[in-house]
């Protein structure tokens, strides 16, 4: 195996997220396999942003230990990530005398390569992109296609010079300076890279979590797509923005987070299928429609992004700290699915699964996702990300000229689904308490039949979901479950497959969804004497808590993080390692 | 005009004997019952208060929903579905107090979407308090010494935010408010009406005589709709303190603005009927050529 795992640090501004994307692009298109996090500051401009580049012949899915190579498009960020460079690490950074003592650094004018070559020294990160592509030993084949699709927008110019400034980086570090840089990633002998994949040619792109969702989503048919900007959320309502002609969509910035929600809930009622996008902060202002949508019985998804909270707290920063507050959000009691997904991958089916059970179940389905998982970029198969737009409703069967019940009540709680402007129907959808047909109705008897309805639903909604499962090794060998959700997972798989070669016996269970709690899975899967913890970013420990209110299990401990900033496997691995103390290995 | 017996459900009217409301739903029947629509092809989006009952019983497809969210679930109506008329109903509170930026941004928005805002300058769902549109020294129940503020001019607000169609009707009078309700269904874009309403419950003071004395036609004093200045002076007419105010009614203010869905700078696309051109299966494939 090899692995290269690179930092670039910058200050806003300075194109960080184009730099590590394209670098990362390139990583992929030589069979490598990539992972990319996002440290970024609240900021417009300034400030002490970075990316981590890990690239890899095997899959990754979490920040690698030490950086082993350091681009600081501005030297002064260099001494802030001395305490995390591998002792023989290579730092990028501009020709300067001020860094501390010690280093191994190239120093390379990035800004006046920039200059020379691009005309504008902000192409000062092509140019550092070029000189890594060059020190870790590959080749600069691509880049006007890269660029290509990078700045389109941006006319052909502009592309031709940020290639110009990235040959120019190449050259720097390839015409003389090649073995400087101990961290090489694999070359076969013609100079093409060698990969751990034999046979099959791998077709993978590199994929943000918020990108796979949104575009899980269109694959999976939206039509209306509603938000109010805030972090994490807005990168989706941007993506389907900028496809929306091309995709079919309406999407909508609204006045406020109400309206927002309002407006999806008003397109599900008319036959859309709408998708509304926000972050933990918006998402209280939503609750009242989220309620109004479970009474409803209006199909609807709800992208809702964590942050490290409460009120504003850390705008650009991760936490895994309202999965409570989705799981009862909204006031009275209606049924709702909570899923949570891992990766881009994950993400991508979330879209689709939230989909069919908003419209299998009528009812809310709720996308919970943090801001580490969305604007992570994640290798990803092509063939994991693929179309699915059918249409899960269930029509009334032959209907007497308004003779429609939106209400009806049956068995499994799922009335047949009509939508206004059907000739000759009337379509009802009421927030009071309501009859059948959908008026309001104050009758004890009634109120009675229609909870049991909506709440009935959760049933379905149980069995449909996919039952969760160990993840990592063959059933019966653990004695210690580490149970986590959400991102958590390519972190806590990683940490859990070291300690298994140290001969712990320890599995990961990463739940996809965590309402309705699969309860009855997980306690098949801890049986009588499996030892259970969670790895989860909060202070409360959230998901020990429902495993003990859904399973009446109680976690013999929680690795616990809630600095807004995500886990790395070491201190997962640490974390494991503490709380397993000498039950296990 | 007859009311046509199309229009009209099984539900119960729970208003006060008396309420204005009775008034508007007569003259709301009636402008549908001319409009030559169907009612499967109307959708009435009601907020929460009395006056968001009307979705109930006009008979018409209806989204009863929250309190003083019926703009934008009429605006989630309309933009999936242009093809169906839409009108939000909702009392003062709703639309004004807890609505405000809805109805402010619907103004610039401009949706082919009719709002119906019941103002009887005081909240009867809830028993009395008062109302944005209550004005100073109104007395109720919590503020016995009367409210501190100037009633709110929703036209006012409405002709500073851009909207298309401002008009002002009065449940006492039927006929007027009923081909009121007709122009605002044939126009295209933000078909708003203010009603007064008396209360007979909560409202001592903006009774239906006390209204009656003093609402005029606006129409009758060749009132130039188009002209905004004009528009501006007869809005300012009222709410305004005293008791020998008079207070215009008809439409103050209309123009030719583009409504939302038609307007070129948006992309909306009806989501369902056939969308020309748009493709999402390729979407998905040019975005793995783009993310590789």
């Amino acid at each position: 195996m090899s692995e290269v795992n690179l930092v670039i640090a910058g200050r806003a501004g300075q194109g960080l997220q184009v730099i590590s994307r394209t670098l990362g692009r390139m990583l992929v298109r030589t069979g490598h396999h990539v992972f990319i996090s996002q440290d970024v500051m609240s900021r417009i401009r300034g400030g002490h942003s970075f990316a981590r580049v890990r690239a890899s012949t095997k899959p990754v899915a979490a920040d690698g230990d030490k950086t082993q190579v350091l681009v600081a498009l501005d030297p002064s960020l260099v001494a802030r990530h001395v305490p995390d460079l591998a002792e023989d690490a290579v730092v990028v950074t501009e020709a300067t005398d001020d860094l501390p003592e010690g280093l191994n650094a190239v120093r390379l004018p990035l800004a006046d390569l920039a200059r020379e070559h691009g005309e504008d020294p902000v192409m000062a990160n092509a140019a550092a992109v070029g000189a890594v592509l060059a020190l870790v030993g590959l080749e600069p084949d691509g880049l006007d296609e890269m660029f290509g699709s990078q700045f389109a927008h941006k006319g052909s110019d502009v592309v031709k010079r940020n290639v110009a400034a990235a040959e120019a980086g190449f050259r720097a570090i390839s015409e003389d300076r090649v073995r400087c840089c101990p961290h090489q990633l694999l070359r076969t002998e013609d100079g093409r890279q060698k990969t751990g994949d034999a046979g099959r040619k791998p077709d993978r792109v590199l994929i943000s979590g918020a990108e796979a969702l949104a575009l899980g989503a269109i694959a999976a048919g939206v039509r209306v797509v509603t938000g109010y900007p805030m972090s994490p959320a807005t990168p989706i309502v941007e993506y389907c923005f900028r496809h929306a002609r091309q995709a079919g969509l309406i999407v909508e910035q609204t006045e406020d987070e109400v309206s927002a929600a309002n407006l999806a809930i008003g397109a599900a009622f008319a036959g859309a299928r709408a998708m509304v996008c926000t972050a933990g902060g918006g998402f209280c202002l939503m609750n009242e429609a989220l309620s109004l949508d479970g009474m409803t019985e209006v199909p609807l998804v709800w992208c809702v992004g964590m942050r490290p909270g409460p009120a504003t707290g850390m705008a650009t920063r991760t936490a895994q700290a309202d999965v409570l507050f989705s799981i009862y959000a909204g006031h009275g009691e209606f049924p709702r699915a909570v899923l949570t997904p891992a990766d881009a991958s994950q993400s991508f089916r979330a879209a689709r699964d939230a989909f069919r059970i908003a419209e299998r179940y009528q009812t809310p389905a709720i996308i919970l996702f943090d801001q580490f998982m969305a604007d992570a970029l994640w290798t990803v198969d092509r063939d994991e990300l693929t179309m699915d737009g059918r249409r899960e409703r269930r029509e009334p069967e032959e209907l007497k000229p308004y003779s429609y019940r939106r209400y009806e009540a049956t068995a499994s709680g799922v009335s047949p689904l009509l939508f206004p402007g059907t000739p000759e129907q009337l379509v009802y959808a009421d927030s009071d308490e309501h009859t059948e047909e959908g008026h309001i109705t104050e009758s004890r008897a009634m109120r009675i039949l229609m909870v049991n309805k909506r709440d009935s639903k959760l049933a379905g909604i149980r069995q449909d979901l996919e039952a969760a499962k160990v993840e990592d090794m063959a059933e019966g060998e653990a004695e210690v479950l580490a149970f986590c959700f959400g991102s958590a997972r390519g972190v806590v798989a990683e940490a859990v497959t070291r300690l298994r070669g140290e001969g712990r016996k320890v599995a990961m269970v990463h739940l996809k969804h965590v309402w309705p709690f699969p309860a009855d899975a997980v306690s098949g899967l801890v049986g009588d004497g499996r030892k259970v913890v969670t790895v989860e970013q909060n202070y409360s420990g959230q998901l020990a808590q429902l495993l003990l209110q859904e399973c009446g299990l109680r976690a013999a401990g929680t690795v616990r993080r809630y600095d807004g900033r995500p886990f790395t496997v070491a201190e997962v691995e640490a974390g494991l390692r503490e709380l397993m103390g000498a039950t296990s290995g | 005009m007859a009311e046509d017996k199309a229009w009209s459900t099984s539900a119960e009217v729970t208003w006060c004997p008396g309420c204005g409301n009775f008034g508007i739903l007569a003259a709301f029947r009636q402008a549908l019952a001319a409009s030559g629509l169907e009612p499967w092809q109307v959708v009435v989006v009601g907020g929460i208060g009395q006056a968001g009952k009307v979705a109930q019983y006009v008979g018409a497809n209806f989204l009863h929903g929250l309190h003083g969210r019926a703009i934008p679930h009429a605006l989630g109506v309309k933009l999936t579905n242009p093809e169906l008329k839409v009108i939000a109903v909702g009392g003062d509170g709703d639309m004004y107090g807890e609505g405000g930026n809805h109805l402010l941004h619907a103004f610039r928005r401009n949706p082919d979407i009719v709002c119906l805002a019941h103002n009887n300058g005081v909240y009867g769902l809830t028993k009395g308090q008062a109302a944005p549109t209550s004005g100073p020294g109104f007395a109720v129940k919590n503020r016995e010494a009367g409210t501190r503020m100037p009633a709110f001019n929703p036209l006012a607000a409405g002709l500073a935010m851009g909207g298309s169609f401002i008009a002002r009707g009065f449940a006492g009078d039927i006929k007027h408010l009923s081909r009121l309700i007709g122009e605002a269904l044939e126009h295209k874009g933000f078909g708003f009406i203010d009603i007064l309403q008396p209360c007979v419950t909560y409202n001592y003071v903006n009774t239906a005589e006390w209204y009656r004395k003093r609402v005029y036609d606006l129409e009758l004093e060749s009132h130039n709709p188009l002209d905004a200045d004009a528009a501006r002076a007869r809005i300012l007419e009222w709410p305004a303190e005293g008791d020998d105010v008079e207070i215009p009614i008809g439409v103050f203010y209309r123009s030719r603005r583009p409504a939302y869905e038609t307007c070129g700078r948006v992309e909306v696309r009806t989501a369902s009927a056939e969308r020309r051109g748009a493709d999402p299966v390729s979407v998905v494939k040019k975005a793995m050529e783009e993310f590789r």
